[in-house]
């Protein structure tokens, strides 16, 4: 008797370097942070863990996702401050404003890289505590962690490249 | 673009029966204000971009993604996980957005949606303005939809 066993998530390698140079490149210039990143990993939803603060992008064209820049209040207020100049409330509209345009920088910075036609959509971004956030279970998700002085936080990349794109 | 509530309900109107075989009803304005005082929630977003940019974002109790869930995936309320009742709002703002796209200018992506669960949380898409938000009743339950569209880029104040 056959069984159909789904085949593992993988996601395209090339699609992993653009973020990780567009993270290191985007808060060392918009923030002057020094970024470490760590060994990539699949996401599972054991490890879908809450976090605090983070700012979601969609991908749409040749290639379809979402990529999640997720941080703890503490790192998010410190990278926020280094980003925007100024410390910022977590409750201030410029606070989300700014983790949304670092969501949209990394993206918009790696898109260049993907090697596809694409666009990004406009960044949505998550407040609050225990909360979980889950991207399309059909598209593996990859985590790159990311330590700083300031704080780590996390890239999660969900993308596929589209069939016949 | 023009927001129109009518059309907004009678896509999820159309939706909710198609899909999970539930009526809803236009609620008042009033309701909005207890879809985030409930103890536990849900938001899910799925974004547009091409010749109109924005996004749609449902938000709704729990324990209405919970019986959702329980209903598109066949199984018992209370075996629904976490991810299940995510996957289940997810799905009902990717039908959302792809019938909200037929309405747009063409031409028009949809992007993957991205789904929420939490018990204190706020959900914002900064560069965006709210074209409108449609309160909706499910068996008693309020649940919203929003309606958001890419504005000019703002500038953080340093």
């Amino acid at each position: 008797m056959s069984q159909n066993i789904a085949p593992p998530p993988t996601i395209d390698s090339k699609f992993i370097l653009p973020f990780m140079n567009a993270t290191r490149n985007v808060f060392h210039k918009m923030a002057g942070v020094a970024t470490t990143i760590g060994k990539p990993y699949l996401k599972t939803d054991a490890a879908n863990t809450a976090c605090e603060v983070c700012g979601i992008i969609g991908f749409t064209g040749q290639i379809t996702g979402s990529v999640m820049i997720s941080f703890s209040e503490s790192a998010a207020q410190k990278l926020v401050e280094a980003f925007a100049g100024v410390k910022l409330a977590i409750t201030d509209p410029d606070f989300a404003d700014a983790v949304g345009e670092l969501a949209n920088m990394v993206a918009g910075s790696a898109k260049k890289d993907l090697g596809a036609l694409a666009s990004i959509s406009v960044p949505s971004v998550v407040i609050g505590k225990g909360y979980i956030v889950a991207m399309n279970r059909n598209v593996p998700c990859l985590v790159i962690p990311c330590s700083s002085p300031l704080g780590d936080f996390a890239v999660e990349v969900s993308i596929k490249r589209n069939p016949g794109d | 673009m023009t927001f129109n509530a009518e059309e907004i309900y009678q896509i999820a109107s159309t939706i909710w029966e198609a899909t999970i075989g539930l009526q809803i009803q236009p609620d008042s304005q009033d309701a909005l204000a207890s879809i985030g005082n409930r103890p536990r929630s849900t938001a899910a977003c799925i974004q547009i971009t091409g010749a109109w940019n924005g996004a749609i974002l449902l938000d709704c109790p729990v324990e209405f993604a919970r019986k959702a869930a329980s209903i598109m995936f066949s199984c018992d309320v209370a075996s629904v996980t976490t991810a299940d009742l995510q996957d289940a709002v997810a799905e009902l703002v990717n039908m959302i957005g792809g019938n909200f796209k037929a309405l747009l200018p063409e031409t028009c992506f949809l992007s993957l949606p991205a789904a929420v669960e939490g018990g204190d949380y706020s959900t914002r898409i900064p560069g965006s303005t709210m074209l409108g938000r449609v309160p909706l009743s499910c068996e008693g339950i309020a649940m919203s939809i929003s309606v958001l569209e890419k504005t000019q880029e703002r500038t953080i104040a340093a």
